[in-house]
């Protein structure tokens, strides 16, 4: 078997080439099938479907879009109402200074709801996807590079629990995989 | 990824075996309800004339939403929508029946847009408007919207339904080539028409926005009502293995997005015009925030974006149909008081007043629309079944 990275260092995970996005659709199927748990498929391109047929489940990134919005929508009527209403408030054009100033907070409270749900929505993607990150040890592998072009690749974890060299790498071969590697963390 | 062709016993057709009945009470219904309302119409012109705006508005709105997701969805070459087309071309392609059911607005001009009435040189404001709002423009415009409407719809339609013979793709090119000329076209006649038939209401009265709010309560309604097709057709046994939940989510998405927009724009012609405070724009929106108007105003606020806003936020609503349905019907009813805010406060002033007309004019053209869109659901097949993306459509994955 190929290997890729520094022997030496602990083994990242096993890894192999499928030609085609459908072959990696229908790859990845089998791979959940097997009861493999920490694995992951990489295309040059999105490919629809993909996270039903890894058996992903719904991503809870939306709750914690929610909550972000939720949090902008609470912080700009209290920068609002507390002010103009409470604290210091000012008769502008004639309107009045209670609940029914709302019209003119409305624009606060859509904007930064908005805002904080963006900003939940860009970085909580990454914090749940783990970056930003220095490096992958998958880079080691030379032929990885061609995931940008044409090429289609999965990789299984060494920290997979279903994970065995021999039966992983017979699995692999099963599903019709090429230049399967084990790939290494330096 | 792999293409499944529609299994054979899929019904292609709709099959009107047990139906004459139901097609028989709405053609008797529609009828009943016209007949009752031309008598009402001799009793009390007036509540009539309005009324009878009211309904048409309504109904106008939906069909013409309709029309804006085919054209949108011929223009971005939309996969997701083919199974769901045919019932969208099925409804646009009412705007014939629409347009004849415009002559009793027609008919009542002159008491709905007090501007017919009044000679030139007496109101000023009005003077100023003449190269627009004159008789002889205000009916050319009529039956140029009306017109383009009903034969935009009908060009898309037969397309699409000759495409259901031979499968040619080059019916997909005519129709996207041609609804690059009519999305402008589409535009003019929806804003100008709200403004001719709604906005004239009060010819006082301006806004910009006018048009867009108009198209946002089109888009949402009409969507809503596809949802309901889409349902009773499936519940029925159609659309087996061509419409999925998959479907429905994009539906209500679309739903979602469209309730927002609305929101968005009704909050901000109401914000311009509540911050400006300039008396010639606040008019309008001082009838209808005093006494009943308000009370109704608050509960569309609250009934048209709040709440539906809440419950679409939610993905488990979008993927069940039967809660999709609820809310379709819940936002139709609101669209339904947004039309009655819009036309009944130009009559009652004072606040509202239900009249029984007002739903017998809705009873009227919808069981006349219902009807005919009953007699010729079985026409055409209920899908395109040779659309080049049907495939695609049917296998849908959000």
């Amino acid at each position: 078997m190929d290997r890729a990275g520094n022997p030496d260092s602990p083994l990242f995970g096993m890894a192999a080439e499928v030609p085609s996005a459908s072959a990696l659709y229908h790859a990845a199927e089998k791979v959940r099938d097997a009861g493999y748990t920490r694995w992951d498929v990489y295309s040059p391109f999105p490919i629809h479907g993909m996270d039903h047929a890894m058996g992903l489940k719904k991503s809870w990134l939306s709750a914690l879009v929610f909550c972000g919005g939720l949090t902008g929508l609470t912080i700009a009527a209290l920068l609002t109402f507390y002010p103009s209403t409470i604290e210091y408030p000012l008769i502008v054009a004639g309107k009045p200074v209670n609940f029914f100033t709302v019209p003119a907070f409305f624009p606060i409270m859509f904007e930064l709801t908005v805002l904080l749900s963006a900003f939940t929505a860009t970085f909580g993607m990454l914090a749940l996807n783990g970056l930003p990150r220095w490096n992958h040890p998958i880079f080691n592998w030379n032929r990885f590079d061609r995931v940008s072009d044409d090429g289609f690749f999965l990789a299984i974890e060494a920290t997979d629990p279903k994970f065995d060299e021999e039966a992983t790498r017979a699995m692999l071969e099963g599903l019709g995989a090429k230049h399967i590697t084990l790939v290494y963390e330096d | 990824m792999s293409d499944h062709p529609v299994k054979k016993s899929v019904k292609e057709y709709f099959d009107y075996q047990g139906f004459g009945g139901k097609l028989l009470f709405t053609v008797a219904l529609a009828l009943v309800a016209l007949g009752l309302a031309a008598w009402g119409g001799f009793q009390s012109p007036k509540q009539f004339a309005f009324s009878w705006l009211f309904a048409f508005a309504f109904f106008f709105t939906i069909c013409a939403g309709s029309l804006f997701w085919i054209l949108v969805h011929h223009a971005v070459d939309a996969d997701w929508s083919v199974v769901v087309r045919r019932q969208l071309e099925n409804v646009a392609w009412l705007f014939p029946v629409i347009a004849l059911l415009f002559i009793p607005i027609v008919l009542n001009a002159p008491t709905l847009f007090k501007w017919m009435k009044i000679a030139p040189g007496v109101d000023p404001l009005l003077d100023g408007k003449a190269a627009y709002l004159n008789q002889p423009f205000f009916w050319f415009r009529a039956a140029f919207y009306l017109g383009f409407f009903s034969l935009a719809a009908f060009l898309l339609r037969r397309n699409s339904v000759r495409q259901d013979k031979d499968g040619d793709a080059r019916y997909t090119w005519s129709s996207r080539k041609m609804v690059f000329g009519m999305i402008p076209l589409f535009a003019l006649s929806l804003t100008f028409g709200a403004f001719d038939w709604l906005m004239g209401l009060d010819f006082h009265w301006f806004s910009t926005m006018w048009g867009v709010y108009i198209f946002a309560g089109s888009a949402l309604s009409s969507m809503c009502v596809l949802v309901l097709l889409v349902t009773a057709l499936r519940s029925a046994g159609y659309l087996e293995g061509v419409v999925s939940i998959e479907h429905y989510h994009i539906m209500g998405k679309l739903m979602l997005a469209f309730t927002v927009f609305w929101a968005y724009i009704g909050f901000s012609q109401y914000m311009l015009i509540w911050y400006a405070n300039i008396p010639e724009e606040t008019t309008y929106f001082l009838r209808r925030n005093t006494g009943s108007w308000n009370t109704l105003n608050i509960i569309m606020v609250i009934g048209h974006f709040f709440l539906p806003f809440v419950i679409l936020l939610f993905q488990d609503t979008k993927k069940r149909p039967a809660l999709l349905c609820t809310v379709a019907v819940w936002i139709l009813l609101m669209h339904m008081l947004d039309m009655y805010i819009i036309v009944l406060p130009t009559y009652h002033k004072a606040g509202a007043s239900l009249h029984w007309l007002d739903l017998v004019c809705l009873l009227a053209i919808g069981a006349t629309l219902a009807a005919v869109f009953m007699k010729r659901l079985g026409d055409t097949p209920l899908w395109p079944l040779r659309d080049p993306r049907l495939a695609r459509s049917i296998n849908l994955r959000n």
